[in-house]
């Protein structure tokens, strides 16, 4: 709430007094955990290239994160384009807003609240419903990595959404998690539990302005599927160029859950973003899709895991990514199968495409393997733009940039497809399209949308 | 007349990875005319029409080659079908992602000749009946699993969406069975006349009953070693390319 300017004398995110603060102002509980965790994060060295296998090839000695300052006061304007978004791709989602000082926390969730549907920040869940976040919150260990246990110590606000057993929600849930400021800490969180036999569809969108503004981002996304329960849920990544972003998303399903992931990748100066399914009941499946553009000097790591820990457990991932300028990307994913997993089916794949000779894209899929009788593969590919195609196109008066852009997004859309959800399919599209410069505005949806009328 | 854009190519000579293909070509065809360039495999006649529409693969080594006066050499393959030139592709390339629809969009905006929405679609639908061509084609990925007819019949409905000055069809019948290749034939005679010259190269004499073009070429060794009307073409149905053939390399065109 406080408009506070950074100065001298202020709390850094990473002093012992912030969660302190954060412990006051929890219930026993959580106080406890975040003190634990705290401690935790403070016994812990930083990742290091040299020394852990997840970082090697993401370097994140240049982030100064003692510097930065809590993000108390979210820029409203920023706020406000990300509910313009939303109002645009789907107005009957209910919104939640991940931010402390721009209006209601909550809105336009009546159809929700009306089935049951508990959709609030994560810190009055933790005070009103200590036993739903307790559970909800069981996978996400306090020592795990130094940023979780950052996470677990200090995040704030957040957002908590359960859906009852037996309950199809009829809204999608959106959330935004805004940032703004220069050096500035944001530590997002969004936890959903969905009981038994339920389902909804989450929006996950993080975002700050253009600019130079340095900004760091510890995010934690607990996603928890209970028997026979459906998520759709769809991840947007737009901060700003100089945002270090460290995030897990991790879905636990219980028997026959179902998850479909969604993960566009736009922004960022340094991603390193966990995509986790956990599949731990019998027959449950998780399909993971995602996309991801760089640019300029971004580095964008990410990592999957498709953990299959029961028998006849299917999962499926596709990661497309295009690379441009200096742009490096890096994707490691492992597909892991317990022995109890027998009859697992996964698949884990990851296409690149290379636009620009300084342009950089490793990619490690790899497979575990402990069940007799299972079914598992992985690729990778990573190519330049077809010379045949681009001639192609020329000869059909199509100027050389354009059918480039042309090419690049016909790479990224069979991708498209897979968002779990009309409306925001339509988003991520339009937002490849201004990603991928220079391409003529010539959707076939919007063209088809003429021929309807 | 002065609406008339011929193509003129002038002792062309081409090469591909340093291998000579084509070895001084000469030949005019005027927008209003149908020609046809004959000649067995290998004799040049693919190379020629990527060379016209400007494939990076294709080095020019001498000689000339305008279209409308422009030195088409000196552009590249965009620049190219501006100025009105279109391939025919033999062997199209697929690309996944975009669909008929978009890149038919792209080449009219390109091209000038961007149409509203609706418009576009109702012209689209015409030609594609005219061609015979399904429905689901048009948000199909252009290429993308089409079989051999169906990347046949993609080019000419691209050509009549298109509409440009001189058409190069490559090897266009090839593949084709006889009710495929009267379809592709008679989408081509509907385009063909003072606004859009056609030079079809094949190997067959059969699209040629159909076309009846004004001049027919043909091609040896990277050279034209004659030419004549339709009759030359109907000598070739009959006796086959070598007593053609033979008669030239009997008379050295004067290296």
């Amino acid at each position: 709430m406080t408009a506070a300017a950074a100065g001298a004398g202020e709390l850094t995110t990473l002093s012992p007094e912030i969660v302190r603060l954060r412990a006051e102002t929890s219930p026993d509980w959580l106080a406890q955990r975040r003190r634990a965790a705290w401690d935790a994060f403070e016994s812990m060295p930083w990742p290091s290239s040299q020394r852990d296998e997840d970082w090697r090839r993401t370097d994140i000695s240049g982030l100064r994160a003692e510097r930065f300052l809590p993000l108390d006061d979210v820029d409203g304007g920023m706020a406000a384009s990300m509910a313009q978004a939303w109002d645009s791709a789907e107005p009957n989602a209910a919104f939640a807003m991940d931010a402390p000082n721009v209006g209601p926390a909550v809105s336009d969730a009546d159809a929700l609240l009306a089935q049951g549907v508990i959709i609030t920040t994560l810190e009055e869940a933790a005070a009103l419903h200590p036993e739903l976040v307790q559970r909800a919150l069981a996978r996400v260990a306090i020592d795990e990595s130094k940023f979780i246990a950052l996470w677990n110590a200090l995040w704030r606000g957040g957002v908590f959404v359960y859906v009852p057993r037996g309950v199809e929600a009829l809204a999608p849930a959106w959330i935004a998690h805004p940032a703004s400021g220069d050096e500035r800490a944001v530590i997002p969180a969004t936890v959903v539990l969905l009981d038994d036999a339920s389902s909804l569809t989450v929006v996950d969108a993080y975002a700050s302005p253009p600019g130079p503004h340095e900004l760091f981002s510890d995010a934690v996304t607990m996603l928890n599927i209970g028997r026979d329960a459906q998520l759709d849920y769809i991840l947007l990544q737009q901060w700003g160029e100089r945002v270090w972003h460290v995030a897990t998303h991790r879905a636990t399903l219980e028997a026959n859950a179902r998850l479909h992931f969604f993960g566009a990748t736009l922004g960022s100066h340094v991603q390193k973003s966990y995509w986790e399914a956990l599949l731990d009941g019998a027959g449950s499946e998780a399909d993971i899709a995602g996309v991801c553009f760089a640019e300029h000097d971004q580095h964008i790591d990410h990592q999957s895991l498709q953990a299959h820990r029961a028998r006849d457990t299917r999962s499926d991932l596709l990661l497309k990514v295009a690379v441009r300028d200096k742009a490096r990307s890096v994707y490691s994913g492992l597909i892991d199968v317990a022995p109890e997993a027998v009859h697992a089916d996964g698949y884990v794949q990851n296409r690149n495409l290379l636009l620009s000779e300084g342009a950089k894209a490793d990619s490690v899929p790899r497979l575990e393997i402990k069940a007799n009788d299972v079914r598992c593969g992985h690729g990778a590919t990573a190519g330049h733009i077809d010379e045949e195609q681009r001639f192609y196109f020329q000869s059909r008066a199509v100027r050389r940039a354009d059918a480039d852009a042309l090419i690049v997004r016909g790479f990224l859309d069979d991708i498209v497809k897979r968002v779990p959800h009309p409306g925001v399919a339509k988003l991520v599209a339009s937002l490849l399209d201004a990603e991928v410069s220079g391409l003529p505005q010539i959707g076939l949806a919007e063209a088809e949308a003429q021929d309807e009328d | 007349m002065t609406d008339q854009a011929t193509l003129a190519v002038r002792d062309l000579r081409v090469e591909v990875e340093s291998k000579p293909i084509l070895r001084g070509v000469d030949l005019d065809v005027a927008q209003g005319e149908i020609h046809a360039l004959m000649g067995p495999n290998g004799s040049g006649k693919s190379t020629l029409a990527y060379t016209l529409m400007g494939h990076p693969k294709y080095v020019v080594t001498g000689g000339s080659a305008s279209f409308d006066g422009r030195d088409l050499l000196a552009l590249t393959p965009d620049e190219r079908a501006r100025l009105g030139l279109f391939l025919c592709f033999q062997y199209p390339t697929a690309i996944p992602g975009v669909t008929t629809v978009n890149f038919l969009r792209a080449a009219l905006r390109s091209l000038g000749k961007e149409m509203k929405a609706r418009e576009f679609l109702n012209r689209l639908k015409e030609e594609m009946d005219e061609l015979r061509i399904d429905e689901s084609f048009r948000s199909r990925y252009i290429n993308d699993g089409f079989s051999g007819g169906e990347k046949k019949r993609s080019e000419i409905l691209q050509l009549a969406m298109l509409r440009p000055r001189l058409a190069i069809l490559d090897e266009t019948d090839s593949g084709l069975d006889v009710d495929a290749l009267r379809t592709v034939a008679e989408g081509v005679m509907r385009l063909a006349g003072p606004d859009m010259g056609v030079l079809v190269i094949t190997h067959y004499p059969r699209i040629l009953e159909y076309l009846r073009p004004d001049a027919v070429h043909v091609l040896h060794q990277g050279r034209v070693v004659t030419s004549g009307g339709y009759e030359l073409a109907q000598r070739i149905e009959r006796d086959g390319y070598e007593p053609i053939i033979g008669t030239a390399v009997a008379e050295p065109a004067g290296v």
